[in-house]
């Protein structure tokens, strides 16, 4: 693990000058996308170095011990054996960054791990999670619970009505909050960009989620009606890029290149940067296969998740 | 690249580099082949391969012969010239919507050929966005089938020559040629190497669109020598010239005299600022510089102008950004001493340097290099070297910004970062750019008209305004053709002053002693500034009053007066101007009298025609008052999403040379013009009819005109134009005078840049016959006035994108 971001103080009006265009971002990002995608082997690598960076998750009302364990051998072993081997990759210890749980599922998360010998992080969803929308005192005991459990990392969601009421002051004690229950714990804040109106609440969110001292900043839960989106991302990078400028503490394709363009290719690593989209593993194991063989996989070939 | 492929996937794990882009053109390949890699030129429809010609041949990097175009010979330019004549014919004759049934199939044809063209446009070095081109056909579709619609009384040049340096790209080719042949003009294109290929693929897909055989011909050669070749054909009507600046100063030079006009785009290598302010999106704007600084192809220099304030955010960010950024390809190698030398001298004024690598050991390539912190009288900031090297200067308020900004021989275009409107909106206004794009770059739309200031052009490209250059009132005949006099450059006005003859003047009737006039510079009423005098002669010979014979200085002292008036002037809207214009027009009423009189003991007409000639006048001056406030700016739509703005501006200082005919009618008619653009004016009287305009200064002088807006200088007509051709202030000069005249300020005025409008007049001539500028003053026919309108005017657009 990454050494941590110790946060700042608040700096409002740092935050208050923030300014962002819109159209300047979204023009951004289509050129981005316009960029011609790596091929060949760089298609192969530059898979693999995604697959570090996801953090296998499920979140559903219907997890119970036996998927969860399914799910954490998977994050061991995310890419066929057998295709690694072909590109010589399969003793670089290519796992997934993080298995992704509720907190009730975390003591599974990190039995089944233990028993598979893997030192494979833990991360559980917190605070109310997806909404936020719990009293204060429920959500801190969330994270104490969850750590107490054995999570590594903490997923926290920012509270939207303090962000878009514009009481940064206050989210910024909220956060602060978070991060002192997560003791040793890493913390991961979502900031939910869809319900956060603007591209210049999601830089101000960003700022402010970082001078409280997350040590990761996410676009979204999966759960809004609007999750990740390459310009949301930009924002966020730049948002990362002015912090670190700042002061100096680092917290699939498309968006490997737009880290790589708005950052540099260091921030292109596990400790700095995550996916969180859990679906897309399938996606790029299945473009890993056609990359070795030549063909499209039928998915039963590929082993569950 | 040959060792990428020996790259692991592991390795590739670790540094997470890009891969080597690969590119195909195979396609165009297929199409050399087809042409057996020389395709020739295109006439008549056809390609056509004359022997025993020279070739001027690319090879690639092995030796392999790649293409060879040929160098046309002088049988070639007439050839094409006469096709181009009978091209003019067939497509001219068809009605708009044929025209336009052509343009759309030919929209539908580029895209079909996307792949071929975007492969030889790469091949040529000269990269262009094909669906860029597929909106420009599109874009002319529509005036194609409009012109007759929205432009009446407005008929084609004739054989249009479209003149390319080697540096212009595709693009800025067609943005020439499409609307030439939308508004039914034949075109002959003269492509430089960048353009040659494609300009022939181009060709024959208009050609199986249905375009009639002649109506574009491509002819091809070695260099610019061929543009003037063709130029000089008596059956072309009208040249036009885009690319670099020295080019079209020498295409301009070498065609003097010729009788035919000119139009020149100079954009390309033109500099523009880049300006950030402190209330901008400053992450968007750096990312946004990047790109256009450090393009492989760029198609003008940017200087960078950040606000002190955000300067160290500014810098900070161009280092993270650049930090992974590869090395560009320069042009040539021998450019790498220029950039090496240019590079170290900022570096010996005191400038950081921001660049990702150092330089390699290959001469062709140079990393992005940003020079910071260099002033504006740095050699790299004055005439930027090639490569990809963008110099950084520093703002302290907005108006400084400006200042910086405006401070180029170049008006090409502007980047400008605010996220405040009134910022941007007031920055889009003064700047004199031919383009302003707020928080946003190098945004190129047919429907945004492109016409550079000073040193960058002197005539329209794109949108409604720019269909003008390739079109002539139907009333005005087109300027006879001529062969070049032998005009001695260096004297031409220099031998004109004759100083009257004490005796020799007196007049017949020593009951009637001459008047003495007095000349209006800058508000005063004064006497030439050498102090000497002319006298002006009756129709019958005899000395009717004296004038002042004006020179170098007056014309000096009206432009030093018009500057200072300009600024206050232009800044009047067009509502006060309109008032202003009815005001003069009332003044002219009361003196009706005085002005019949001067123009009957002037000209010799009857009092009757002389009070006919005073009304026109009156009313031409509310034709000026009525227009100018009813002339207002555009909004244009283009695919993207934003607001586009065209506005109409004043030039600056015009130089007007007047003609001899209807002397008060002209002089008012073209004053109105002037004044309702909001520019100043320096204009030179008749010199055998100056007493009307003399008699008019009481008018002006009566009307609340401000100070310094008009001057009227009498004296030499030869002497005066020298003058004002040598006055690099005045952005324009309007001339009726001699073939020689026409042809000294065609050789003169291409450097610095002024736009010029020439007739030639014939001496002897009767009215309303065609030769002496053609023009029959008396009319107040619609196109007649849009034409002289268009004249004073120049367009800037603004482009405010929007998400």
């Amino acid at each position: 693990m990454s050494a941590r971001n110790p946060g700042m103080e608040l700096d409002l009006e740092w935050v208050s000058k923030v300014r962002v265009n819109q159209q300047a971002v979204l023009r951004r990002a289509q050129q981005i996308q316009g960029r011609k995608l790596v091929k060949k082997q760089w298609e192969a690598a530059w898979l693999l170095r995604a697959v570090t960076c996801i953090d296998l998750t499920t979140l559903a009302g219907d997890d119970t011990p036996s998927n969860v364990h399914r799910l954490c051998l998977k994050a061991t072993q995310p890419v066929r054996h057998d295709l690694l081997e072909s590109m010589d990759m399969h003793n670089k210890g290519i796992t997934t960054a993080a298995v992704c749980v509720y907190p009730a599922r975390v003591a599974d998360a990190v039995r089944s791990l233990k028993a598979a010998n893997s030192s494979l992080p833990v991360a559980s969803v917190a605070t109310g999670f997806p909404a936020g929308q719990t009293h204060l005192k429920t959500r801190l005991g969330e994270v104490r619970m969850a750590v107490e459990d054995g999570a590594s990392e903490i997923d926290i969601v920012i509270n939207r009505m303090l962000a878009l009421t514009g009481q940064w002051e206050a989210l910024y004690q909220e956060i602060c909050q978070f991060r002192e229950a997560c003791g040793d714990a890493h913390m991961k804040t979502i900031l939910a960009v869809g319900e956060l109106g603007t591209f210049t609440n999601v830089y101000k969110a960003s700022l402010v989620a970082m001078m409280a001292g997350s040590d990761f900043i996410k676009t979204s839960t999966g759960k809004e009606a609007v999750n990740a989106t390459y310009p949301v991302a930009i924002v966020m990078a730049r948002a990362i890029r002015d912090y670190f400028l700042r002061t100096g503490h680092k917290d699939s394709l498309v968006w490997l290149t737009l880290m790589k363009e708005e950052l540099g290719e260091e921030w292109l690593k596990a400790e700095l940067f995550r996916l969180g989209a859990s679906t897309l593993l399938a996606d790029i194991e299945r473009q890993i296969y056609h990359h070795v063989t030549g063909r499209y996989p039928a998915y039963h070939e590929l082993p569950l998740a | 690249m040959a060792g990428s492929t020996t790259k692991t996937v592991h390795d590739i794990f670790q540094s997470m580099e890009y891969g080597p882009a690969s590119s195909s053109t195979a396609t165009a390949q297929c199409w050399l082949e087809h042409h057996s890699r020389s395709p020739g030129l295109f006439v008549d429809g056809t390609f056509v391969c004359p022997s025993d010609r020279q070739l001027s041949t690319v090879n690639d990097a092995s030796g392999q012969r790649l293409w060879s175009t040929v160098c046309a010979t002088d049988e070639d330019v007439s050839l094409v010239a006469s096709s181009s004549l009978s091209g003019f014919k067939v497509w001219s004759g068809l009605s708009c919507h044929q025209r336009a049934k052509v343009f759309q199939r030919f929209g539908s044809g580029l895209q079909r050929c996307s792949q071929c063209l975007a492969e030889l446009c790469e091949m040529v070095q000269s990269p262009s966005s094909v669906s860029a081109l597929v909106r420009l056909a599109q874009y002319y579709t529509g005036w194609a089938q409009l012109r007759d619609t929205l432009i009446p009384d407005w008929t084609p040049q004739g054989v249009v020559a479209v003149v390319v340096s080697d540096d212009c790209p595709l693009y800025s080719l067609l943005l020439k040629v499409l609307p030439a042949l939308a508004v039914g003009n034949a075109v002959i294109v003269i492509p430089g190497s960048g353009t040659a290929l494609p300009a022939l693929l181009t060709a024959s897909i208009l050609g199986e669109a249905g375009l009639p055989a002649g109506a574009m011909n491509i002819i091809t050669g070695k260099d610019l020598s061929l543009g003037i070749k063709v130029a000089q054909n008596p059956n072309i009507n009208h040249v036009t010239f885009t690319g670099n600046k020295k080019e079209g100063e020498m295409l301009s030079r070498e065609i003097a005299g010729w009788g035919v006009p000119v139009s020149l785009s100079l954009s390309a290598n033109a500099i523009c600022p880049f300006i950030i302010f402190e209330s901008a999106d400053i992450d968007s704007a750096v990312d946004s510089v990047i790109e256009a600084a450090f393009k492989k192809k760029k198609e003008c220099q940017w200087v960078l102008c950040v606000q002190e304030s955000v300067w160290d955010n500014v810098v900070a960010r161009l280092k993270v950004r650049m930090a992974g950024m590869k090395c560009l390809p320069l042009l040539i190698e021998s450019d790498r001493h220029i950039v090496d030398a240019a590079v170290q001298e900022a570096q010996q004024q005191g400038a950081t340097v921001i660049l990702p690598c150092p330089p390699p050991s290959s001469l062709s390539l140079y990393p992005p290099t940003v020079l910071c912190g260099v002033a504006p009288s740095c050699p790299c900031v004055v005439s930027p070297p090639p490569g990809p090297l963008l110099p950084t200067l520093s703002f302290r308020t907005a108006a400084e910004g400006l200042t910086i900004g405006n401070h180029s021989p170049h008006g090409h275009a502007a980047s400008v970062w605010t996220e405040d409107l009134t910022l941007a909106l007031e920055c889009a206004k003064s700047l004199s750019m031919g383009a302003v794009w707020v928080n946003s770059h190098s945004v190129f739309d047919p429907s945004l008209c492109l016409s550079g200031v000073k040193e960058s052009g002197n005539c329209t490209d794109g949108g409604h305004e720019g269909l003008f250059q390739f079109l002539r009132p139907g009333l005005s005949p087109p300027l006879p053709r001529c062969s070049p006099l032998s005009v001695d450059y260096v004297k031409f006005g220099a031998t004109a002053s004759r100083p009257p003859v004490p005796g020799a003047t007196e007049s017949g009737n020593p009951a009637h002693t001459p008047r003495f006039y007095l000349q209006l510079v800058g508000g005063q009423q004064c006497k030439a500034d050498s102090g000497s005098s002319a006298s002006i002669l009756a129709p019958g010979g005899s000395v009717l009053a004296y004038c002042p014979d004006g020179g170098r200085k007056d014309v000096r002292n009206a432009v030093e007066l018009a500057i200072k008036s300009l600024s206050g002037w232009k800044k009047r809207s067009p509502v006060s101007r309109s008032q202003l214009l009815y005001t003069l027009a009332e003044c002219l009423e009361l003196k009706k009298q005085v002005m019949a009189m001067s123009l009957q003991a002037q000209t010799g007409i009857l009092l009757e025609e002389a009070e006919l000639e005073v009304d026109l006048s009156i009313s031409r001056l509310f034709d000026w008052a009525a227009h100018c406030e009813k002339e207002a700016a555009g909004v244009q739509s283009l695919p993207q999403s934003g607001s586009a703005l065209s506005l109409p501006e004043p030039l600056g200082v015009l130089g007007v040379v007047l003609p001899d005919r209807r002397p008060l009618l002209s002089l008012v008619s073209l004053l109105g013009a002037a004044l309702a653009a909001g520019n100043a004016v320096v204009m030179v009287p008749s010199e055998k009819y100056p007493l009307p305009a003399l008699e008019f200064i009481q008018v002006i002088q009566s009307s609340t005109i401000p100070v310094g807006v008009v001057s009227i200088i009498t004296g030499s007509r030869d002497l005066l134009t020298q003058a004002l051709a040598n006055h690099n202030v005045i952005q324009a000069i309007w001339y009726w005078g001699s073939q020689e005249g026409c042809q000294y300020l065609q050789y003169t005025c291409c450097n610095p840049l002024k736009s010029l409008w020439l007739h030639c007049e014939v001496e002897g001539e009767e009215e309303g016959k065609r030769g002496g500028g053609g023009r029959d003053w008396a009319l107040s026919h619609r196109p007649l006035l849009e034409e002289m309108w268009r004249q004073a005017t120049h367009w800037k657009s603004v482009w405010i994108p929007t998400a």
